[in-house]
């Protein structure tokens, strides 16, 4: 148990450090980008009416104190840190002058939600499907399912996004296809709005689903007719060991390990990989924010998605580090 | 082939020649695409009557373990890799002994004891223990339900030749404590002569020559354990040992007549029209062989010590 919280302190050390790189390395990016944020404001604020030239100087000076752009590169780097710790990252440009921060607070949970139930029930119904596919090799709707997963795991997950749209949506339209829920309810904890998001949630779920389920059943289905056939197993049948006990036991158990690796390094690709399916959807998520970020030249914003899901995406792996030495006892913790 | 009660049964033959396909079958292991084409293996378990080739998979699995136990080759594998070693005991033996939680930890724990294993093997996991300790604990797993007849496919392969005679002799006890018998399969003609009352030898999937161990080793009665018996190395002894040319026939298309003859040097006509049966040649020596009578050992042990002395 020492052992275990040891090796659990460097991981939680190794985090921080993931952390503090990436969110640097966001820092470093957003300050570069050749877009400024001042200068989309004096753009837009000065198309409306016409300014004189002092007013758009002194303007631009208000703006550039309020970003804290006339302080050296350092000193700006250190007031980052200081107002990211305490979750402070600025005014967003699209929604001026709401914090960047409230934004994405408000566009996390529905990602988060998104993303945790589809990639969950991928996982689970791809390695399930794939075990007994691997189990039973002569099962033929299982067979049947194997050509299927093959034929749709090479596609794109925005293509299905865009199939799903065409059939659901126009085809045979029963199912929303844009928003996190319904104009018409309020949001609150109540039944017609619980009902409407995941009426909602539908669509873009089937799509991650479809999109991942492929490549779990496929690596699932390789790797348990791998295992099958070795000695463990096989005596284990010699043995009379109870059926159950060897599929659960013997052969899932081991499965499992390599499996959790990969759903670990998927999650790694999440964030990236949901921007297309929430702008296909319309989705309220963090994806369809950092888009509208990027197009409204909002660096701030940008910066905050990013330094967000460096968190998420961290902490995820974390959560599946620690609990790889419960599942594999051979990797020595210590 | 019959084997007895209380009696260690040695099977021996080439790599290839059909030792583990026959033990298979002995086993009921037998899995597509593989399967029994005649034939039939009949045990006796306490007046009980069984044919593991017929019966069907329920008939075979009460007979598991609390009959019937197997000892798999390569005990480095054989050992779930993520099951701590008690709940393996547990899978495998726990439904055959029908004890209760407590009393079922009380046997686990004194039959390891008798292995010598010490009781915190049951907590470990196998990667923790070492290759000789992971073949007694599949021995432990083989006999902690007492059965009365083991199979044991080649358990002393890939250890030294000194945890090698720790495990023989420790399977040795222990059948020789529960009356029970034991079919073992090796290569290894000196772990037969340590071990085996009786040895059949295998030549290409056919039971070649049977008889008592001492006698297959001064006098064996086909060519095939003349050579067999002759390769076995002595201390002091140089000279060169005969070796048979080519090797062991493709089972997919076997020779007519004796598998044997185009690598026998008494091979006649006769070995390539007919096949020998299985005679008797002594008392429970039996040869299939047309020339039996005329085989000799190819090293005389007398003339090995002459050797030695010179």
């Amino acid at each position: 148990m020492r052992a275990y919280l040891i090796f659990a302190l460097k991981r939680l050390l190794q985090l921080a450090v993931v952390v503090f790189a990436g969110v640097s390395a966001a820092f470093v990016v957003a300050h570069f980008s050749p877009i400024s944020p001042i200068e989309t404001i004096i753009g837009r604020v000065a198309g409306q009416s016409s300014f004189s030239p002092t007013a758009v100087e002194s303007l631009r000076q208000t703006l550039t104190e309020l970003f804290g752009y006339d302080q050296p590169l350092t000193q700006q780097y250190l007031n980052f840190w200081s107002r990211f710790v305490r979750g402070d990252l600025g005014p967003s440009l699209i929604a001026f002058p709401t914090p960047a921060m409230e934004l994405v607070m408000r566009a996390l949970p529905w990602t988060v939600g998104l993303l945790t139930v589809a990639i969950i029930m991928a996982w689970l119904l791809g390695n399930i499907l794939g075990g007994l596919a691997g189990y039973y090799q002569n099962n033929r709707p299982l067979k049947a399912f194997g050509i299927v997963a093959i034929g749709i795991q090479p596609i794109p997950y925005y293509i299905i996004a865009f199939l799903l749209v065409i059939i659901f949506g126009y085809l045979w339209p029963v199912l929303p296809i844009s928003g996190g829920f319904a104009m018409a309810v309020r949001p609150a904890w109540s039944f017609d709005f619980i009902f409407s998001v995941l009426h909602h949630a539908i669509l873009p779920a089937l799509s991650l689903v479809l999109a991942g389920i492929g490549t779990w059943f496929l690596g699932m289905r390789a790797l348990v007719s791998n295992i099958v056939t070795e000695d463990y197993v096989t005596y284990a049948e010699l043995g009379g060991v109870n059926r159950g006990t060897i599929v659960m036991g013997y052969v899932t158990r081991n499965a499992l390990i390599p499996q959790l690796t990969a759903l670990a390094m998927a999650l790694g690709g999440i964030f990236s990989g949901t921007i297309i399916t929430e702008q296909v959807f319309s989705y309220p998520g963090l994806g369809t924010l950092l888009i509208r970020a990027v197009n409204g030249g909002d660096t701030g914003l940008v910066l905050a998605v990013s330094c967000v899901s460096v968190i998420a995406v961290a902490s995820a792996i974390f959560i599946i580090d620690l609990l790889h030495p419960l599942l594999d006892p051979r990797v020595k913790v210590g | 082939m019959q084997v007895e009660r209380d009696e260690i049964y040695g099977i021996a033959g080439e790599s290839s020649s059909g030792k583990t396909s026959f033990i298979k079958v002995l086993a009921a292991a037998i899995r597509p695409p593989l399967r029994v084409v005649g034939g039939s293996v009949e045990y006796n378990f306490a007046g009980q009557r069984i044919d593991s080739t017929k019966a069907s998979e329920a008939e075979i699995k009460a007979i598991r373990w609390r009959h019937l136990s197997y000892i798999m080759q390569g005990s480095m594998s054989v050992l779930n890799p993520v099951r701590r070693i008690e709940k393996t005991f547990g899978d495998f033996a726990r439904s055959p002994l029908g004890l209760d939680c407590r009393a079922f930890r009380e046997r686990i724990e004194e039959h390891l004891d008798h292995l010598k294993l010490p009781k915190s093997v049951l907590r470990a996991y196998p990667h923790e223990l070492s290759g000789g300790m992971r073949q007694r604990v599949t021995i432990g797993l083989a006999t902690v339900c007492r059965p009365e007849f083991m199979i044991a496919d080649e358990p002393t392969t890939a250890l030294d030749v000194v945890v090698q005679k720790d495990v023989l002799s420790l399977l040795r006890n222990v059948q020789k404590e529960m009356g029970a018998s034991i079919v073992f399969v090796t290569h290894d003609m000196s772990v037969h002569a340590n071990i085996a009352d009786r040895i059949g030898i295998i030549y290409a999937g056919r039971l070649v020559e049977e008889g008592p161990t001492r006698t297959l080793f001064t006098e064996p009665k086909h060519p095939y354990t003349a050579h067999l018996v002759a390769s076995l190395p002595v201390i002091g002894d140089t000279r060169p040992r005969p070796s048979l040319e080519g090797r062991p026939p493709s089972l997919a298309d076997p020779p007519q007549g004796c598998r044997f003859h185009p690598r026998c040097p008494l091979a006649i006509d006769r070995c390539k029209r007919e096949v020998p049966p299985l005679e008797t040649v002594g008392t429970r020596h039996r040869s299939a062989c047309w020339r039996a009578q005329e085989v000799e050992p190819l090293v005389r042990p007398e003339a090995t010590v002459a050797g030695a002395g010179a």
